[in-house]
């Protein structure tokens, strides 16, 4: 035996593959977290005009980000809210909560009440101020009627602390006096014609995302919850968080590999047995494609850090894409017969082989140049796993393959590609092409585009439900559409979103915003200048002196109403008191949860309830510094971008390839070899036309690979036909079996439950169906030689 | 924690089936009561009330009348020491103005909006509300009671100490201690069958 070269380059290539196997395994398991990505935020480009609003966008949706928000509904109060309290019992038990909330820690009622009172002359709500400015304003009348209001008896700020119920009415606009759930045996209970609601609160020990972490959570969730609802029949719980979005969604791409990844697996197993009639080469096509997809993960993963489930599907898919390669090599082995020798081979496929490589390359490298992080991903996964399993072919497959093969091309298999060769590539195939284009016309009309954001995202229905009924019950859950208010300062932000809060509330939008909780500077100060005019404005002469006379004027009006005048000297004696400041308000616990809305340069507001996008537009309409932020509208725009960068895309790439074509072949081969990916391309778009699917970004993605793929069919052809003049019919089978094992793997993509995904296996099915078809037309119909 | 006050307001006027959420016993004095207030769908009467803070010098005093319409509202009529009307209804508290016409309080203490909120949530039968925040503990006969509210949760008695009812077929006194000393006490006088209502409070209260 001699220590051939092809063994020497086999065994530092299956090394290197080891080494990588090796590298793969520990990337995805080795370390503590799984880099496998089910943030759908993650996968969305940056949209935005500027960072503060992308940073707001994401402050929203991680707002109720690491928690698990839970509504336990029961017809009958003592059994909601005993269930409620062994739910939170039990997974409180669990380490993989930090924290988990059902029954209230104790509080005072005064905690809500005695930060505020340093700050009570400046905190002002805006009706309360406007009574005050009204001509006519009567300090003696207005504590009278608010000392013998009907049932008079007030819980809040002591009666001799707030006589005239400023701070009592500030603070009842607080979010958490505003909120429909109320403390009740000591749980956060709603009311609703269908039973009692109670909440339970429970925070992650780690991030939504983190596949351990969801796994446990959801895991103790579903065990408390089975125990819950055993022992109170007709409980049932409402659950929403982020968690149990990455959750679905990573159910669904999962569901989605396995679905693809076996069918196909198993589909190709099953044609290669026929087509080979024998074990080895099968095993020699998967071993090719399984190295070019550990390289594809392994690259991706040291490129970005992590896996997207995404790009996890498209990898699938990828599979039908990479086995193309080893197809060719054992298409030659079989057709070689005896005179086989793998190195000759490799020789002979070589060209083909890395032409339709550049190819593919040059298509997945533009793709890579889109500043969307999903298809980046994919680029990069794609790229390194198809030269990966080109290689393989190159420097290992020879070594594997030295004996001949035992059998030639299944007969009835290359007798069916010969016949369709024949019919496909004589001139009135020209003639059909050209109908068929007529044919396409109306197709291309009809078609019309969706660029919607659910393409990517469509969370379960029974999800979306228990989202919306949480906060319909409960008031909470972040949206995506809301106001983007910029300033300079701290101040210029607030002031700025003043302007439009209180346009909203002049319009009646209910709303959450840092405005409700802390006034500008500018505000509170107008608000003490309206306390001092209204107190001093009945004392004639003294007009514009009002210093100490406030004091002394609040003190009289209270004595006359009735206080006592201990009471009416503290008040007094408070009198003005400080301004409450950004820090003020971040240091009250009772806000800690709203701090999210605050960005320093900016600031968030948010609509409660429905409110119509054109509405929030037109009430941001010439407020300095304020915008609506609508990131479904955002991505539906930067979809509609990227479509019309797609089709230019297809026209440079094609441009591109027949550059590559035109300097192999000559412009008349070119032209040939050209057409089959040009003339599929066509027929696809025309089909979807004519299926009534909108063209969509994933449907232009898709046409990008139907143009790789598609040209690798016509280069094959065109190279193998020289080969395998011998066999007619040969060279045709091999582009055959590699267009069915496309279909078998990206047409599968099809049967996905991701718009996105599907749109893309739809049209691969389509596209890759009619290039192959049409492929014959690429090469000149074989003579025949056979008798 | 308001609203528990509002609790009153149903009380005062009259009725619900409160026997719905009692233990299911014996018809206790509670029930018999609450049955009999139940009887008068529409009710007047004058209103004296008096309230006591240690912050006020002397009791605040104020009189009025008023009507009360089972699953409408109550009309709150202040004669004195100022002239004033609210309309309590659903969840809002309006005034009527001198020309006649509503205008809504918007910054109107919350309780007393919440007091019709609740109201006419028992009124349409949930009277459980009440069952679940107060122990209820009744004495002396259907002619001559006394109901005695107190919290059932240690944050709501932390601030309100407790509320009396007392009356014969209808209510003649609400009382309602704070834990802060504060006190209102409301007695009710002339109370009888309201009879048709005037146009304006026909229209106030979208009865007929």
């Amino acid at each position: 035996m001699k220590p051939a070269p092809t063994t020497l380059r086999a065994a530092a290539f299956a090394a290197v593959s080891l080494l990588v196997c090796a590298l793969g395994v520990w990337l995805l398991f080795g370390r503590g977290a799984s880099p496998l990505q089910t943030d759908l935020l993650a996968m969305l480009p940056a949209t935005e005009r500027n960072a503060l609003a992308e940073d707001a966008v994401e402050r929203l949706a991680r707002a109720s980000g690491d928690r698990m928000i839970l509504l336990v509904a029961n017809k009958d109060d003592d059994a909601a809210k005993d269930a409620a309290r062994e739910l939170g019992e039990a997974l409180g038990k669990d380490k993989v909560f930090a924290h988990v909330l059902a029954e209230l820690p104790p509080f005072d009622m005064e905690q809500l009440v005695n930060p505020f009172l340093p700050y009570r002359f400046h905190l002002l709500t805006n009706e309360d101020r406007a009574a005050l400015a009204a001509p006519g304003y009567d300090p003696v009348e207005t504590l009278k009627r608010r000392l013998n209001e009907p049932f008079g008896a007030n819980v809040g700020p002591k009666l001799g602390d707030d006589p005239f119920g400023w701070l009592q009415h500030w603070l009842d606009r607080q979010p958490w006096n505003r909120s429909t759930l109320v403390p009740e045996d000591d749980l956060l209970t709603a009311h609703r014609n269908d039973g009692s609601y109670v909440l339970v609160v429970a925070t992650l020990d780690g991030s939504s995302y983190d596949d351990g972490v969801q796994r446990r959570a959801l895991g103790a969730l579903d065990k408390a919850e089975h125990e819950v609802i055993a022992k109170h029949p007709g409980t049932h719980v409402l659950r929403t968080g982020a968690i149990f979005y990455a959750a679905a969604a990573r159910a669904g791409a999962e569901r989605d590999t396995h679905v693809v990844g076996i069918a196909s697996t198993v589909g190709i197993a099953i044609l290669l047995l026929f087509v080979f009639r024998s074990m080895r080469p099968l095993l020699i096509a998967f071993l090719s494609t399984a190295l070019g997809v550990i390289g594809a993960t392994v690259a991706t993963i040291l490129v970005f850090g992590q896996l997207h489930l995404l790009t996890l599907v498209f990898g699938a898919a990828l599979l039908g894409e990479a086995v193309d390669y080893s197809i060719q090599y054992l298409c030659a082995r079989a057709n070689a017969g005896p005179a086989w020798e793998p190195m000759r081979g490799v020789r002979q496929v070589r060209p083909a082989l890395l032409l339709a490589l550049a190819t593919s390359l040059l298509g997945y490298a533009l793709l890579a140049l889109v500043p969307f992080p999903a298809l980046r991903q994919m680029a990069v996964f794609a790229i390194a796993g198809m030269a990966v399993a080109c290689a393989s072919v190159f420097w290992l497959l020879p070594a594997l393959l030295r004996n001949p093969g035992n059998a030639p091309l299944a007969a009835p298999f290359v007798r069916v590609a010969l016949a369709w060769q024949r019919v496909a590539s004589g001139r009135r195939s020209f003639v059909v092409i050209g109908v068929l284009v007529l044919i396409a016309i109306p197709g291309w009309i009809k078609l019309g585009h969706d660029d919607d954001i659910h393409l990517l995202i469509s969370p379960p229905a029974t999800l979306e439900a228990q989202t919306n009924q949480i906060r319909d019950i409960a008031g909470f859950g972040g949206g995506s559409q809301f106001w983007l208010v910029e300033g300079d300062s701290p101040e210029a932000v607030l002031e700025h979103e003043e302007a439009l809060t209180d346009r909203l509330q002049k319009e009646g939008i209910a709303w959450t915003g840092v405005t409700g909780m802390l006034p500008s500077r500018k505000r509170q100060a107008g608000n003490l200048t309206a306390v001092r005019d209204a107190l001093c404005r009945n004392t004639p002469g003294q007009l514009g002196a009002c210093g100490e006379l406030d004091r002394a004027q609040a003190r009289s009006y209270m004595i006359a109403a009735g206080f006592r005048a201990e009471a009416a000297d503290a008040y007094a004696a408070a009198f003005p008191g400080n301004a409450f400041t950004l820090d003020d308000w971040k240091r009250i616990p009772a806000y800690m949860p709203f701090q999210y809305l605050w960005m320093d340069k900016g600031s968030i507001v948010v609509p409660q309830g429905d409110v119509d996008v054109e509405r929030m537009r037109a009430a941001a309409h010439g407020l300095p510094g304020v915008s609506v932020i609508d990131k479904p509208a955002s991505i539906s725009t930067l979809f509609g971008e990227y479509r019309g960068f797609a089709s230019l895309w297809l026209g440079a790439a094609m441009l591109l390839v027949a550059a590559a074509f035109a300097w192999r072949y000559g412009l008349r081969g070119a032209w040939r070899v050209l057409l089959p990916p040009l003339a599929g391309i066509v027929f696809s778009v025309a089909a979807l036309g004519y299926l009534n699917q909108p063209l969509t970004l994933f449907h232009l993605m898709a046409l990008m690979l139907v143009l790789g793929v598609g040209a690798n069919y016509a280069v094959f052809l065109r190279e193998g036909e020289p080969h395998s003049a011998h066999t007619p019919g040969a060279a045709y089978a091999g582009v055959l079996l590699s267009a069915v094992t496309a279909l078998l793997s990206f047409g599968l993509l099809a049967l996905s439950t991701m718009p996105a995904l599907q749109h893309f296996g739809l049209t691969l099915l389509l596209g890759i169906g009619f290039t192959a078809l049409l492929a014959p037309v690429s090469a000149p119909a074989p003579v025949n030689s056979n008798a | 924690m308001r609203r528990l006050i509002a609790l009153l307001a149903l009380l005062c006027c009259t009725t619900l089936a409160y026997a719905q959420t009692a233990p299911a016993a014996a018809p206790t004095l509670v029930d018999d009561v609450l049955t009999h207030l139940a009887k008068h769908q529409r009710v007047r009467a004058e209103f004296t009330q008096r309230r006591e803070n240690p912050d006020l010098a002397e009791p605040q005093v104020s009189t009025g009348d008023l009507l009360f319409v089972i699953g409408k509202g109550m009309m709150w009529h202040t004669r004195a020491p100022y002239e004033d009307t609210l309309v309590l209804t659903g969840g809002d508290t309006r005034r009527l103005n001198a020309q006649g016409k509503l205008e809504r309080v918007r910054d109107g203490n919350r309780g007393v909006s919440q007091v019709s909120g609740m109201l006419q949530g028992l009124l349409a039968g949930k009277t459980d509300e009440a069952a679940r925040q107060f122990t209820i503990t009744a004495e002396g006969s259907v002619d001559n009671w006394t109901l005695h509210f107190v919290p059932k949760q240690a944050r709501v008695a932390r601030v309100l100490a407790g509320i009396t009812l007392k009356g014969d077929a209808f209510l003649e006194s609400i009382d309602v201690n704070l834990a802060s000393g504060e006190r209102t006490a409301i007695s009710f006088a002339n109370t009888r069958e309201a009879g048709a209502l005037s146009p304006v409070e026909a229209s106030a209260l979208g009865a007929e």
